[in-house]
Parts: structure tokens; sequence; C-alpha cells
């Protein structure tokens, strides 16, 4: 089932991209325009998905999606990530990946708070140390200067 | 209460100034540095790739201006989009706190007027103080059917068969624009081809892949050396100093609209606090003024515009360029 | 020929003084760290560290910013072997076999290998600087946009090869590295292509982020999934050294990387990236059984290491014989140079003979520093792997998102990240095959490009690719490899999948 709605957005995805190649132009005074590249690209995307839709489905084996206590795991570190992207310019560095650090050790790893705290803590710290200070590298601040 | 403060120590500056020898820069400046400023290292942003031209303007700079003040300085290349993504966050996003300095070149004005498609403009960032001028040169091989050529001769040849003599450009930039202009003033027609950056021009020039290039000094002085490239025009006002048998494009041709250069000066985001924006101010156009700095630029191939060395509104002499290139994009049609 | 051999003695007495001898240390050691650590490459460390050479000698300054270069080539492939995670650009291919080797208890092994091949590589490469130099610049300033382009074809029919699996997926990939790489500006005409508007877009996708999305945040969201309390690999360690065998099968993959790695680290646009994906390309067409590649093929690993560090050599040759810098790292050095008042070109080695033997001069030294540094740091490595996986994958992700940060400071590259980290993970379970995407997403511009710009310069059309002997050449070549990869594909496989 997977298998089959990849497929499917593969063709939308060659056949969406194709159509805005073609508004970008196709072929000039000058040779290929900047649409002919994209456009060949996504007519192979569509055909592709369009070949793979008509095989049957040859998967080694069915793809094993996560379940329960995997399925949280894997948000839990995409969530993360998130916090990650979204913190960082509001809260700077130091704070947003201590924040983070504790997300993934509690979710993901079901430490206890102290082990969680102290590991978050050490790596923050150690990681802006490094970069900042070795190898000269600003990390983003948060409004209170650190 | 601030501004007495700073309005003492300007008096107090300029007072000494005259004096020549006995002022010190650097105490100087320590008087004008604002309270609680900085805490954390300055970021000097540079919008295009690290080793480029820009960059080593930048560098120098930074490194005299920490030897001056003692702060911290670190340059920063925000790439990306020929300079797009850079002058979007310097513009939009860079927090107005006097920890972000660009060091910027003319090519914002494009960027703004023709890119930003209103969503920033190049008033949104204010001149510090003016760095250097780099003038586009156009260079010939000292190879091939060309060689020995004077730049009149070039375009002559490019009237007699169009579509020929192929030049590098930059599309979407100045390199373009002295095209459009030498082309429609003289008849000539030449046959342009694309590159990224002046410095890969220069390259297939030297291995034979086009005919003229276009590029700045510090980008083939070392290909000048070796007797590999031959300098035809300069699009300044005035001949450069380090290449005294170089006619102007204005000479030449006897106009003068054929003025390419590009202006690099430093500038803050608009609504920086007061002192700290002439804090900074100070720092750069102090270090500026070092000799030594002068002369590392001097290697470059850069040269000092004297309009805007001495402007006493830097703000307003650059918006004058600005609008010449305004007109120019609204004559060719670019801009509405 | 005597010319060089002085050259070279000049340029060790240069070397072997105490100062520079420790910067070419120190710029080996901090090399080494940031190949290690995932995301930040040479590039970053070089911008980074730059303003410290304002205060060195020109010599001292130079020694310690290519040492970090080449050292970085060293390093990119420790988290690679050891966690599936690249430790930069250039070390993509080897998580493919490397990993595999670890996952067999043969991290000791493939590391020790990569060091190696990394040393032979990198000295090999420094040897044909030595004695070639300027006549090999003069050679590769000639390649033109015509040229680029046969060799980026070549490069995509390599690619072709590597396809493990679905062949129409493999294309697929393919055509969506193609896609994604057109985001951003068009540089022909200075257009934008597919950045709707949004300003971060129009600088294309990082490649730093993507790669670390698609190969580290998908690898750790794989490994999360089904993490139990153990470690990694802890009970599966089986020696430390590569054996008898290993090197029999190594030592040639070893040559040929040096090779071709030199050849695509001399033209512009190449460098120890593509070096390293061709050169897996290449050993996996080679090899008798090619079915091994993927499995903990050990040329998988021999190949692309030595590959990416002959690379760093060749891309020097022509910034120090011309001043031409071929891709950003170099473009860096020469920067650097700049700066330092010095302005390189085709009389470089003529004006400051010191200087230039003192560079090359430091590379011998610099890659006996590495080999000395790398091969025990085999042993501590290896020891990471026995710390639990719950603790380490989040320091790891840490570092990804700083690494990922480092190439632009854009928080806009941790999204991308994110947002490949998430694809790559679901196409992975799907039996998708990322390498071709990052390959093409690799090659892509640059072939668009070079086509691109040949057709404009040229007077009489596609023509000028068959009229230029180098490009014609390598064309031809790239239409024999296509034919004969379809005949061994059909004939081992049955028919194409």
């Amino acid at each position: 089932m997977f298998e089959r709605a990849l497929n499917v957005f593969w063709v939308v995805l060659g056949a969406t991209s194709a159509v805005y190649a073609w508004s970008l132009g196709m072929i000039g005074p000058a040779g290929p325009e900047s649409g002919l590249f994209p456009f060949i690209a996504s007519v192979i995307v569509a055909s592709a998905g369009v070949v793979l839709l008509l095989r049957p489905a040859t998967l080694a084996h069915a793809p094993d999606f996560p379940r329960g206590g995997g399925l949280w795991r894997v948000l839990g570190v995409i969530l993360g990530l998130i916090v990650m992207a979204a913190g960082m310019p509001y809260l700077g560095f130091s704070v947003t990946s201590f924040i983070t650090m504790i997300i993934l050790l509690r979710t993901v790893d079901r430490s206890s708070w102290l082990s969680a705290v102290t590991l978050a803590f050490l790596s923050t710290v150690s990681v802006f140390w490094l970069f900042g200070s070795m190898l000269g590298m600003a990390l983003p601040r948060g409004p209170w200067g650190w | 209460m601030k501004w007495a403060g700073i309005a003492y120590a300007l008096v107090v500056a300029l007072l000494s100034a005259p004096a020549g020898a006995q002022s010190d820069p650097k105490a100087d400046l320590a008087k004008l540095k604002p309270k609680d400023f900085p805490t954390q290292p300055i970021e000097f942003t540079v919008v295009y790739p690290a080793g480029g031209g820009m960059d080593v303007s930048a560098r120098l700079l930074a490194k005299h201006v920490e030897n001056l003040t003692g702060d911290r300085i670190l340059v920063n290349n925000r790439t990306g989009g020929a300079g797009m993504v850079g002058h979007s966050y310097l513009a939009t996003q860079a927090k107005p706190d006097g920890y972000t300095v660009g060091v910027v070149a003319s090519l914002l004005w494009g960027d703004a007027m023709l890119r930003a498609q209103g969503r920033w403009s190049f008033t949104d960032l204010e001149p510090i103080a003016y760095v250097n001028s780099d003038a586009l040169i156009w260079v010939g091989s000292t190879e091939g059917p060309y060689k020995g050529m004077s730049i009149k001769d070039v375009v002559n040849a490019a009237k007699d068969k169009p579509n020929t003599i192929r030049v590098a450009i930059v599309p979407g930039s100045m390199w373009e624009y002295i095209l459009d202009q030498i082309e429609a003033n003289s008849g000539a027609k030449f046959l342009r081809v694309p590159f990224q950056g002046g410095g890969a021009g220069i390259t297939a020039l030297i291995g034979g892949n086009v005919d003229i290039a276009q590029g700045f000094y510090s980008e083939f002085r070392g290909h000048l050396e070796g007797g590999k490239v031959a300098p035809l025009a300069v699009a300044a006002a005035g001949r450069m100093d380090f290449l005294k048998g170089m006619p102007t494009f204005n000479e030449a041709f006897g106009s003068n609209e054929y003025l390419w250069q590009l202006v690099r000066y430093a500038v803050v985001p608009k609504d920086t606090p007061a002192d700290r924006k002439a804090y900074l101010a100070a720092a750069v156009q102090t270090a500026m003024k070092d000799p030594e700095l002068i002369a590392e630029y001097r290697k470059q191939g850069v040269f000092f515009d004297p309009k805007l060395e001495n402007s006493k509104n830097l703000a307003a002499d650059l918006n004058a360029y600005a609008e010449v290139e305004r007109q120019f994009y609204i004559k060719t049609g670019r801009l509405k | 020929m005597m010319e060089a051999l002085n050259g070279l003695l000049t340029g060790f007495g240069v070397i072997l003084t105490p100062a520079n001898l420790y910067l070419c240390f120190l710029g080996s050691l901090i090399g080494t760290l940031v190949g290690v650590l995932p995301g930040v490459g040479p590039l970053a460390a070089l911008a980074l560290l730059l303003p410290v050479t304002f205060t060195l000698s020109p010599i001292g300054g130079m020694v310690m910013l290519a040492s970090i270069f080449y050292g970085a080539m060293y390093g990119g492939s420790t988290t690679s072997i050891l966690l599936n995670i690249p430790g930069e650009a250039a070390s993509v291919v080897t998580c493919i076999d490397g990993h595999q080797m670890a996952r067999q208890g043969r991290a000791g092994p493939a590391l020790g290998i990569a060091a190696i091949g990394s040393f032979i590589a990198g000295t090999l490469g420094v040897v044909i600087m030595t004695f070639f130099a300027p006549a090999i610049a003069a050679a590769a300033i000639r390649f033109g946009p015509p040229e680029n382009f046969a060799l980026m074809v070549l490069g995509l029919v390599c690619t072709l090869f590597m396809i493990s699996g679905s062949t129409i997926k493999g294309v697929l990939m393919m055509a969506l590295g193609f896609l994604t790489a057109a985001v951003g500006l068009d540089v022909v005409n200075g257009r934008e292509r597919y950045t709707f508007g949004s300003v971060d877009l129009s600088g294309g996708i990082e490649l730093l982020a993507l790669v670390i999305g698609l190969f580290g945040v998908a690898e750790i969201l794989s490994n999360v999934e089904t993490m139990a309390k153990t470690t990694l690999l802890a009970d599966r360690i089986r020696g430390l050294w590569p054996s008898l065998a290993d090197w029999r099968a190594s030592w040639r993959a070893i040559l040929r990387g040096s090779g071709l790695g030199f050849v695509l680290g001399l033209v512009p646009g190449g460098g120890p990236v593509t070096a390293a994906f061709m050169s897996y390309a290449l050993e996996k067409r080679i090899a008798a059984q090619p079915d091994r590649f993927g499995k903990g093929a050990i040329e998988g690993v021999a190949g692309p290491e030595s590959a990416n560090n002959s690379a760093v050599a060749g891309s020097l040759i022509p910034v120090l014989s011309l001043g031409i810098p071929g891709n950003p790292v170099t473009a860096l050095l020469l920067g650097a140079l700049i700066i330092q008042g010095i302005q390189p070109g085709p009389l470089f080695i003529a004006q400051q003979p010191d200087l230039f033997w003192g560079i090359v001069a430091s590379m011998y030294v610099g890659n006996v520093f590495l080999l000395l540094l790398n091969l025990p740091l085999v042993g501590l490595w290896v020891q990471f792997l026995r710390i639990p996986y719950r603790v380490m994958f989040p320091v790891v992700l840490l570092l990804c998102v700083v690494g990922t940060y480092s190439a632009n400071k854009n928080v806009f590259d941790l999204w991308v990240m994110l947002g490949f980290g998430v694809a790559g993970y679901v196409l992975r379970k799907l039996e998708y095959d990322l390498a071709p995407f990052v390959i093409a997403f690799v090659l892509a511009p640059l072939l668009e490009q070079s086509l691109r710009q040949s057709l404009v310069m040229s007077s009489d059309g596609a023509m000028i690719l068959i009229k230029r002997p180098v490009t014609g050449l390598l064309l031809a070549a790239s239409v024999v490899l296509t034919f004969l990869m379809f005949r061994r594909r059909t004939k081992t496989e049955g028919g194409l999948p």
C-alpha cells in the first residue's frame, strides 16, 4: 500500500513539475532554456512512477513501518529536530539544544531525569565550547546573550 | 544624555585630529564605545563565497578593525542565490543590535531593485563607511586571433563579424549591462557566454574558450604578470594607477556612460541604536585611514573614489549612484 | 626533473622547522577532527580558521590550511564506517560498504584500509604534483565547457552502474536528483527556478544539509526505531588490522582510486566529492562480482577513500600553478594567499619557490602525520562502538545539526536536513537506493551549465561536442559504457527489472 502511494506520488510530482518546467521555457535562441532539463527529469520521474505502478509489487519483504514503541521513538527524534530548527533563532543554540537533548533522551531513550539533564548539559556545553571557542564559529545566541 | 556624551567625544576627537601624530585613534575609538557593547563577537557578513574579492576586502577590514578596537570580529559568509540570500538576510532578518555589520557591494542595488520584489529595499541598510571601489575591466588573451588589438579594434571586429567574438559574462549583472551599452552604441554584436563569476571567465579566456573576459584586477593580476592576458579597457571615470596604459571605455568611445564599478561599503541594518552605529562607523572609518590597510587594498587593484572617500553624507552619495543605476534599468526596460 | 628535486629539497628545508612542522601537525589534527564530525567539512573549517593565518607567515598559514583540507579526507571515513553517517560529503560512498564491513565486525580493517589508502593516494598525488605540476596545469586549463560536459556525462553513466537493485528506481532517483539540483538560480541566465518566491530556496539546496539528512538523520531514525538497550556492534569486533586477503583485494582499488581521484581533482568543478563517487562506480563496474558491493566489499572503501585524497593534490595544482581555483575550498586557499599579499598565477612557482615547494613538501609530511595519527586512532574509534547507542545518538544528532548549520549559518538548512532525513528514512524502507540521487544532485548543475555554455559558445551548435577531441572521446566512452552496462544487466539479471 505504501508502495502504491509512493508511486502515485512520483507520478503526481513528475507531472506537476513538468508543467512548471514547461512554463519556464524549453528551447530558446541560444539553446536549452531554463525549463528543458527539469522538464526531461520530471517526465522521467513521472514515467518511472507509472512503470512502477503497473508492475506487481516486487519488494523483497514488506516494508516494516514502525508501530508502538518504535513509532514513538522515531517521532521523538523528529520532534527533537523540529524543536531545534524552530527554536534556535529565538532561544539561541544553548537553550534549544539543551531542551532538544532532554526531549530525545527522555522520549526515545527513557533515561532518568538526572542522567538526561546531566548528559544534555554536558553535551550542550562541550559542543558550544568546541565550536564556539576552538573553531571560532558563532552559534546563535538567545535574547539573554548566550 | 547619551547624545551629549557622543557629541562631546566627537568634538574632542575632531579637535585632536588636526594635531596629527599626537592623536591616538585607538583611544578616540575607545571613548566612543557604548556601555555593554560589544559583549559577544561582531559579525561582518559577506554575501559571497570565501576567498573571493569581496571576502578578501572584508577580511582585511575585519583584521584592522579588530586590531584597532580589540573587539572580536567574525567574518561570516552567507552565500547563495548570487548574493540574494545574504542581502535578504541583512535587510530583513538581521537583528539591528549592532552585532551585524554587512560588508556589501553595490550589486546590492541591483538585487534590491530587480529581484527583491518589494520585500526590501537597499534603504533598509544604512551605510556607515565607504571601503573601496573596484572597476570592471575587459581583458583579452595574448594568444589567438584578437591578440594585440585595442578595445576599439575589438568592437570594430565585433561589428564586422557579429556573433563571433565570445565574451564571458555573469548573467543578470553589470557584466551584461556594459555589453548592452556597447552593442547599443556601436552596433556590434558579441556572443555572450555565461559563467558563474568573473574568475571563471578569466579561466576560460586563458584556456582559449572565450575571446574576451571581464573581471576585476585581483582576478587576473597573476595571469597578467604571467603574460597570459592583456587588459583592454576599464569602466571607470579615470585611468587606474596600476595600469596607466589602459584607457577607460569613456576615453575610447568619447562617452561618459561606461561607468561600472563595484562600490564596497559597510552597512548596518536600519534601526540599529545610534550610539552603536556611531561606534561601528568610527571604527571602520578609522581602519580605512590606516596606511597599511590602504596599501593592502591597493595591491588588490581597488581604487578609492574621491567623492565617496570624503563624503559628508555617505548615504546620499551612494543613493545618487544607485539612482544612476535605476535610470539605466528603466531606460533598458528592466524596471518599469 | 632535476629542477623538481631541487625545488623539493628547498621545500623540505623550509618545512622542517619546528614552527612549520607544528602547524602542519596542528592542521592535520584539526582536519581529522573536522572530518570526523558529521557535516562540518573542510570548507567550513577553513573559512572559520582563516583569520588565524593572518598572524602566521604565508608558508605557515598555507601549510596549516592545506593540511586541514586533506586531513579532513582522512577523518571523513570514520563516522561513515562506524555509524553509517558521512563525516562530510566526500565520504558518503564510504558508508555503503564501509558500514557493512563494520556490521560484519570488520570495522578495524575498514578504518585501516581507509587510512592507508588515503596515505598512499595522498602521497602519490603529491609525487605527481612535484614533477608534473606546470605541465598538467597547462593541459588542464584547456578544459572548457565541452570537456566538462562530456566528463559529467561519463560520470552519470558510471552512476547508472552504481545502481543496486531496481534499475527503474535508480533512474527515478537520478532524475529526482536533477530536479532537486534545479532548485535555485539558473546559472546560465540568472533566472530563479523552483523557488516559489522563497529567498532561502533561491540559494538552492545545500549539499551538506541534503547529505546529512539523507544519510545521517535517516540512519539515526532507522536505528532508533529498532533500538533495544544494546550497543551497536560491540560483540562483533574481530581484529583491528586488514588481513592479507584484504590487501590483495584492495591494492589495485587504491591505485585506481589514486589515479582517478587525481584527474577529477584537476578539472574545474570536480574535487574530492566527485572523485569518491566516481571511484566507487568504477570499482563496482570493474569488479568480477559486483553483487558483493553494498555488502561489505573492501574495494568500495579502498577506492573512494583513496580517490578523495589524491583529488586534494589534483585540485591544488591549478591553484598553485596557475592561480585558478576549481572548487570552493581551493578558492578559499587562493583568497588566503591574496590576503597575505601574494598573488598566485603562472609565475607563482618561479617567484615564490619557497612558498610553493614548502607547500608541496608539507604535503608529504602531512600525509605521514595523518597516517601516524589515524592508524592508532582506529583502536580508539572502535572502542566508541561500545558506547550504548542510546547515549551516543543524541550527541551525534546534535553534532549533525551543528555540522549542517556550519555550512551557511542558516537555520533553513536544518529544515532541509530534517525533510531529507524523513524522506530518506521512508525511501530506504521502500528499497530505494539513495546514492544515485546524491550523485545526480552533485553532477547535474555542472552538466547542464556546461552543455548550455558549450552550445552558446559554439558557432555550429552541437557539433562542437564532436569536433573537440577530448570531448568526443569522453562522449564516445560514455556511449560504449552505457551499451556494455545494458548488456551486463540483461545477462546477469535476466532482463531489465
